[in-house]
């Protein structure tokens, strides 16, 4: 039986991960943007969810002005500005970044441009950046990436699109439109990077890309994603979940993709990948190479539901990450 | 104004026997079986078999029949079957009967044998039922596995006097020989009273299916009437059709 | 007078085409209190069907697979404990209360509501032909359900189903999955038919039909649910088997002298050509 050294796991690794970096950041210059169109879900009274082209948006409207979660790409932020209008003409305070993913985080210049920060009165012409747009809100390792030296051939993210506020604690709140809004830190997950949001009065939360529903969830080892970090975080997710009686209600959750979610949704996304890490943790402890579990098929009764065999993510790269992600963790 | 009342009455009740007349040849008199049917049942029609599978598909050991109320004559009966007695005894085909056929793993042929006879044959121990309509009623079969199936449509209209839009095929099934609802030796006796509905639904992918409703009363033998509905997936023709003979298990 | 005349002609022009002709019309009205019957699949349906007894059922390898993966020690969970029956499982037993609401001024049916007492369920069938939402809605242990009549069939399509089960063992219907039922009342019997199209789990279409009785006594009752801890497990912890170490799956095909293969079921077990392959595989001998 073959085994592999440690460092060129990682190398391998790494490899296959900036190669993912690259597919996503050239798949949104490759898509056609023109027939995309933005709908809204009304999920609360006052929240939202939009969904177009890359991840879904969460927005809070209400007296202090509208707060984002998440902007898509850059190609689309006219028409989702044209959409958050509809629903109000409050000035955008507030986006927050769930993670730095350019699916997540492209209309990030463009919206913060249209809104404005905090501040008025007699003190606003004291505060420099006053009026020059919303403050954009993430995790200290979000900011992190979308600084670092782009891939080659990849331009730099441009300051303006950048968060202006970050946090390195496990959490972090703030006040708004009514409700108490906690941003939570979901260490090594899809990232490193990842915040889920909650909604406390509205009972909603959006959890960016740790849960998804239209596929299995993208790993991003390179930048510090783990399956055990995407499993934790779903069981966070659902230890704030609080449902009405037969659980098709209570506190909604809006995934980074997909539908809009309960906790049985939450539930049954957890069981899965709870079941393929421990498959594949198995046939590892027995000492199975990756081809070997490949072959396996260890995902085979969720494939039909969340695989995909070709595209950005597939079941294959899918495998492959769990299986080097658990090697790595059991010291192989 | 009574005799005007009486008129009204009298107009009302024709207006009403008009729409709860099938149609047909109005001149002519009452419309046959055939003429007044809603819909075609008539084809090959294969068993679904997706309740009740290790009841159907196998024959289940004597004594295992849940869900079904016996009294306790009739327990003791079906506690006590043995195939081989009903083989010996020439009754190899008592599970074939009217009580328990449709039960059965089977293909359907539905035709017209006349214009009030409906045939139902069985490529399963070879049977037939006939169900006869209004005129044809005769009593023929009284004592046989099949007993006498009388038949009628139900016809349904969507307003008073609006045309046909759908109907059911409701047949009453009494004077049958002995036989078994189940394989496995429950009985019911030549008391029973079967009645059916027969439905046909179409589905969205194009697959047509009949479902066949029948309530069994027994009062010797069935504590509880049995109440089923077995279902049937309409086939484009009879390439399928596999006679075989009764078997006793 | 002559209006008086006109009113009196009505009304008994009304009267009588009403003791004719309202028997063809009457089985549309569904409301009312049904009791369940359980002359058919009564160990599926009350007991519980077997681990291992997938015959009858079109599901496909996945499917499989995660029947034979599948613990029951995960309905302990809190967060199990009070999932409830979708709706397309739902009559498998229990009683039901159907009503209709009606616009108040044209009467115009708009919707049928149904209760069923297993966790106290609640569906709505809009019957004003409106549209089902979008793909990204919500989905529901109920789904979204608009009906039609067709005659005396009420057919309802339901999409938005949350993932359900087939059978209680393990079998499961996935969220892509759409449903078609008819409902069809002959007198105090009422027929209730549910066709799953899952093109996740399943190889074709998959039929059932549950029967019920009109009562004009019985009540549903209420049914509380509370999550509660029953035993403490590490957190996270999901009971499942690994692929082919559940033995206990084989257990219903040796108690019943059924072929392991015809045991794990398929679209081929449904029809009776299956009877020889049946016939053809070697019989487990009893454990």
């Amino acid at each position: 039986m073959q085994s592999l050294s440690v460092s060129s796991f990682c190398k391998r690794g790494v490899l296959l991960a900036l190669g993912i970096l690259l597919a996503s950041g050239s798949h949104a210059q490759q898509q056609d943007f023109s027939k995309v169109k933005i709908e809204a879900l009304k999920v609360r009274d006052n929240i939202y969810m939009l969904v177009g082209s890359g991840g879904n948006i969460t927005l809070q409207i209400g007296a202090d002005g509208v707060l984002i979660v998440d902007t898509q790409y850059a190609e689309l932020s006219d028409r989702i500005l044209a959409k958050i209008r509809e629903l109000s003409k409050g000035p955008i305070r507030y986006i927050i970044d769930t993670h730095h993913h350019a699916d997540h985080t492209g209309g990030n210049a463009k919206l913060r441009a249209a809104g404005m920060t905090v501040s008025g009165g007699n003190v606003g012409g004291d505060i420099a950046d006053a009026g020059a747009g919303a403050q954009i809100i993430a995790h200290e390792n979000a900011l992190l990436h979308m600084t670092a030296p782009p891939a080659a051939g990849q331009p730099a993210i441009p300051s303006a699109a950048l968060p202006t506020l970050t946090y390195f604690t496990p959490k972090k709140d703030l006040w708004f439109n009514g409700e108490g809004i906690r941003i939570m830190y979901e260490p090594n997950a899809h990232t490193d990077g990842d915040s889920i949001v909650y909604f406390r009065q509205s009972d909603v939360i959006s959890s960016g890309d740790v849960y998804v529903t239209n596929q299995y969830p993208f790993i991003d080892i390179a930048n510090g994603g783990s399956i055990q970090g995407i499993i934790a975080a779903a069981n966070n997710i659902i230890d704030l979940i609080i449902p009405v009686y037969g659980q098709d209600g209570g506190t909604l959750v809006i995934p980074g993709h997909g539908r809009l979610s309960d906790i049985g949704d939450v539930i049954n996304y957890r069981e899965m990948l709870t079941i393929i890490r421990d498959r594949i943790a198995d046939m590892i402890r027995k000492g199975m190479t990756l081809e070997q579990v490949k072959a396996a098929k260890p995902t085979q009764d969720y494939d039909p539901r969340w695989g995909a065999s070709s595209g950005f993510w597939t079941t294959t790269q899918f495998v492959e990450a769990v299986y080097k992600n658990l090697s790595t963790a059991q010291g192989k | 104004m009574m005799k005007l009342f009486r008129f009204a009455i009298a107009l009302g009740l024709y207006a009403g026997v008009a729409v709860a007349q099938p149609p047909g040849p109005g001149p002519q008199g009452p419309a046959t079986g055939k003429a007044a049917a809603p819909h075609d049942i008539t084809g090959y029609w294969v068993a679904v078999v997706t309740e009740d599978w290790r009841y159907r598909m196998i024959t289940a050991k004597a004594g295992d029949y849940p869900g079904i109320n016996l009294t306790p004559a009739a327990q003791l009966v079906a506690n006590a079957w043995d195939p081989a007695k009903d083989i010996a005894a020439g009754n190899v085909c008592k599970a074939y009967g009217a009580g328990g056929l449709l039960r059965l793993p089977t293909r359907l042929h539905i035709t017209w044998a006349s214009d009030n006879v409906l045939s139902i044959e069985t490529d399963a121990g070879k049977q037939k039922r006939l169900f006869k309509f209004g005129a044809a009623q005769d009593g023929a079969g009284a004592g046989t596995l099949q007993g006498v199936s009388k038949a009628r449509w139900d016809l349904q209209r969507e307003r008073a006097f609006g045309p046909v839009v759908n109907g059911t095929l409701e047949v009453v099934t009494t004077q049958m020989a002995p036989g078994y609802v189940r394989k496995n030796g429950v009985p019911y006796g030549e008391g029973a009273k079967l009645t059916e509905y027969y439905e046909t639904v179409k589905e969205d992918n194009g697959e047509q299916f009949l479902i066949v409703i029948a309530n069994l009363e027994d009062a010797a033998n069935l504590a509880q009437p049995v109440l089923t509905s077995t279902n049937f997936k309409r086939e484009p023709d009879g390439k399928k059709w596999d006679p075989s003979e009764c078997t006793a298990k | 007078m002559n209006s008086l005349i006109r009113s009196v002609l009505l009304l008994a022009l009304a009267a009588g085409s009403c003791l004719l002709s309202s028997a063809a019309m009457s089985e549309k009205n569904l409301a009312g209190v049904w009791v369940g019957t359980y002359s058919e699949d009564w160990p599926d349906r009350f007991p519980g069907p077997e681990l291992g007894d997938y015959a009858g059922l079109p599901i496909n390898d996945a499917d499989r697979l995660r029947a034979l993966s599948w613990s029951a020690s995960l309905i302990a969970l809190p967060e199990y404990q009070c999932r409830v029956h979708p709706s397309d499982y739902a009559n498998s037993f229990a009683d039901i209360r159907l009503w209709e609401e009606r616009d108040p001024i044209t009467e115009k049916l708009i919707a049928l509501h149904l209760q069923h007492f297993a966790w106290q369920t609640r569906r709505t069938i809009w019957m004003d032909g409106r549209e089902h939402p979008p793909e990204y809605a919500q989905h529901t242990s109920m789904g979204f359900s608009t009906g039609q009549w067709d005659g005396q069939v009420l057919t309802i399509h339901t999409t938005h189903l949350k993932e359900g089960w087939l059978r209680r063992n393990g079998a499961a219907r996935s969220d892509k999955a759409t449903v078609t039922e008819h409902f069809i009342r002959h007198g105090d019997i009422l027929t209730w038919t549910v066709v799953v199209n899952d093109p996740i789990y399943l190889e074709e279409p998959f039929i059932r039909n549950r029967d019920y009785r009109y009562s004009v006594d019985n009540q549903v009752a209420n049914y509380a649910c509370d999550s509660v801890v029953e035993m403490v497990r590490a957190p996270g912890y999901i009971p499942h088997h690994l692929p082919g170490t559940n033995e206990d799956v084989k257990i219903f095909a040796e108690t019943h002298g059924i072929p392991y293969k015809a045991a794990m079921g398929g679209a081929a077990t449904m029809y009776p050509e299956y009877i020889k392959v049946i016939r053809s595989l070697p019989v487990p001998s009893p454990r």
